[in-house]
């Protein structure tokens, strides 16, 4: 029975026999080795049966030694089926166009949708996608993942505080979450303007109030700068006396800037080393089954020195399918290694500027460095540690609202 | 040297319990109600019929009747037969 299994896909041929008894003919190829099923008697000198394609050789060598005569009447199984359908050219050419273009048509971006934002930031959402190359009939193949489209549009576009990307199939669905800024509320009522930072006052402008400090007064945290509470004048103690309880209160303003101190710690190595993408760059294409690789654009290797590798994978997607194949975008950046090497005074400069900048970001916009100095230097495993003193300008006062008394 | 292999198979299938069929080089016939015939060991076909299958064995043939039989597989020392059987007869050669 194993002999003739799978007959079906390997073909099999039904043949006539005639001539006298017939059956002997079978018994013959089956002493050869040729396996026969399906035997009927068709007429007292006719018998058919089928046998194996590949076994036609046989059966015709088998012939030639006997007088029977052989006509071959039926065929069956995949390899006719095959031919049956190649020889047909425009339906295995239709087919493979319809395929492809499924395939095409399954891996363009048909939709992107925005929800929970509001009009303005969608279209800008929207403008920034289309410089990313995302947007209705692109071809997604080559799109950057979701995570990382994520992270470009909260960093490009300021609005948002988050946004989340997902692709479904054809489709990417964003949404997003705006900032809303939250404006502080200015303390009304009476009101004291009370220091923030200990400091030396240098400029006092007091639009309302009654300061309570003088320039190059020494302040603390918490100390009363301009005093909302205003008592009525009065020159004689008895005037002072009688007034008492009388006291006007109103809302303080004003701006007294101060000089604070900071002191900050700062490393900067002697010698850096950085990576620079030269621009020079050069795209692959290639189709990866599994752990196998296809290269279908993009030959050779770039004659670059160093080369820094941007791999990108896409799954190809059949309707809603992915596709066990992956697209792969690889993108070779030549970079080069630079070195820097600084001399001592360099480094503290350096350093002096980062430090700057590090401190500036940390306090109010309107802060004024005026001057540093290097409390300590050291150099040690080829890092130059520096601690400075910093004196920075700026506004101290912050709004502190008088409970009623 | 046959004769002692002649003496020696019988006393191994009834002492040793071995399938009498492969030491006595006896045809195999399985049945399937009456509509398949399965037989093994056999010699060759010496005539086939819609109602008449005559197989050589060692010591004679094998004749089927029935009507309407078609040989479903015939391999070497197989064959199935199909159709509706009505005798099982040995003819001694």
């Amino acid at each position: 029975m194993k002999k003739i299994q799978g007959s079906y896909i390997t073909g099999s041929v039904t043949i006539l026999v005639t001539g006298h008894k017939p059956e002997l003919f079978f018994q013959k190829c089956v002493k050869r080795g040729v396996p026969v099923w399906d035997i009927k008697k068709q007429g007292k000198t006719e018998c058919s049966g089928k046998v194996r394609l590949h076994d036609i050789k046989n059966i015709k060598r088998i012939r030639r030694e006997t007088n029977y005569k052989i006509a071959f009447i039926d065929k069956s199984g995949t390899p006719f089926l095959l031919k049956r359908i190649t020889r047909r050219k425009e339906i295995v050419f239709g087919l493979l166009i319809s395929i492809l273009l499924i395939i095409f048509l399954s891996n363009i971006i048909w939709e992107v949708k925005i929800t929970s934002v509001s009009k303005d930031t969608e279209k800008k959402i929207v403008k920034q996608l289309n410089n990313y190359g995302v947007h209705p009939g692109a071809w997604s193949l080559s799109q950057a993942p979701p995570s990382v489209l994520q992270q470009k549009l909260v960093n490009d576009i300021p609005e948002l505080l988050w946004i989340g990307v997902s692709k479904k199939g054809t489709t990417y669905y964003l949404e997003g979450v705006e900032k809303s800024i939250v404006k502080e509320k200015e303390v009304q009522g009476p009101r004291n303007l009370v220091a923030t930072k200990k400091g030396v006052i240098k400029n006092m402008y007091v639009s309302k109030g009654l300061s309570k400090v003088r320039v190059n007064d020494y302040v603390e945290p918490g100390d009363i700068l301009v005093s909302g509470k205003i008592d009525p004048a009065g020159e004689s103690e008895s005037d002072k006396k009688k007034n008492e309880g009388k006291s006007k209160y109103v809302t303080a303003e004003g701006e007294i800037i101060a000089e604070t101190w900071y002191k900050t710690e700062v490393t900067v190595p002697l010698n850096a080393n950085f990576e620079l993408l030269t621009g020079e760059k050069e795209k692959k294409y290639s189709l990866k089954f599994g752990d196998f690789k296809v290269p279908i654009w993009g030959f050779g290797e770039p004659e670059y020195e160093n080369i820094h590798k941007e791999i990108n994978e896409n799954p190809i997607n059949f309707f809603k399918w992915e596709l066990p194949i992956n697209f792969v975008e690889t993108t070779l950046n030549e970079k080069t290694y630079n070195k820097v090497k600084r001399t001592k005074e360099e480094a503290i400069n350096v350093g002096i500027k980062q430090a700057k900048s590090e401190l500036l970001l940390r306090l109010e916009p309107d802060a004024k460095i005026i001057s540093e100095k290097i409390l300590q230097e050291t150099t040690e495993n080829g890092k130059v540690k520096l601690i400075l003193y910093m004196m920075v300008e700026e506004d101290i006062a912050r709004a502190d609202p008088i409970q009623g008394d | 040297m046959k004769s002692l292999h002649q003496r020696i198979g019988p006393w191994l299938t009834k002492y040793l319990a071995l399938p009498s069929d492969v030491i006595l080089e006896l045809p195999r016939i399985t049945m399937i109600g009456q509509i398949h015939v399965y037989i093994e060991n056999h010699q060759g076909l010496v005539t086939y019929s819609e109602t008449e299958l005559k197989l050589k064995t060692k010591k004679g043939f094998i004749q089927i009747l029935g009507s309407s039989f078609v040989l479903k597989t015939m391999l070497p020392e197989e064959i199935l037969l199909e159709g509706n059987i009505t005798e099982v007869k040995f003819l001694p050669g």
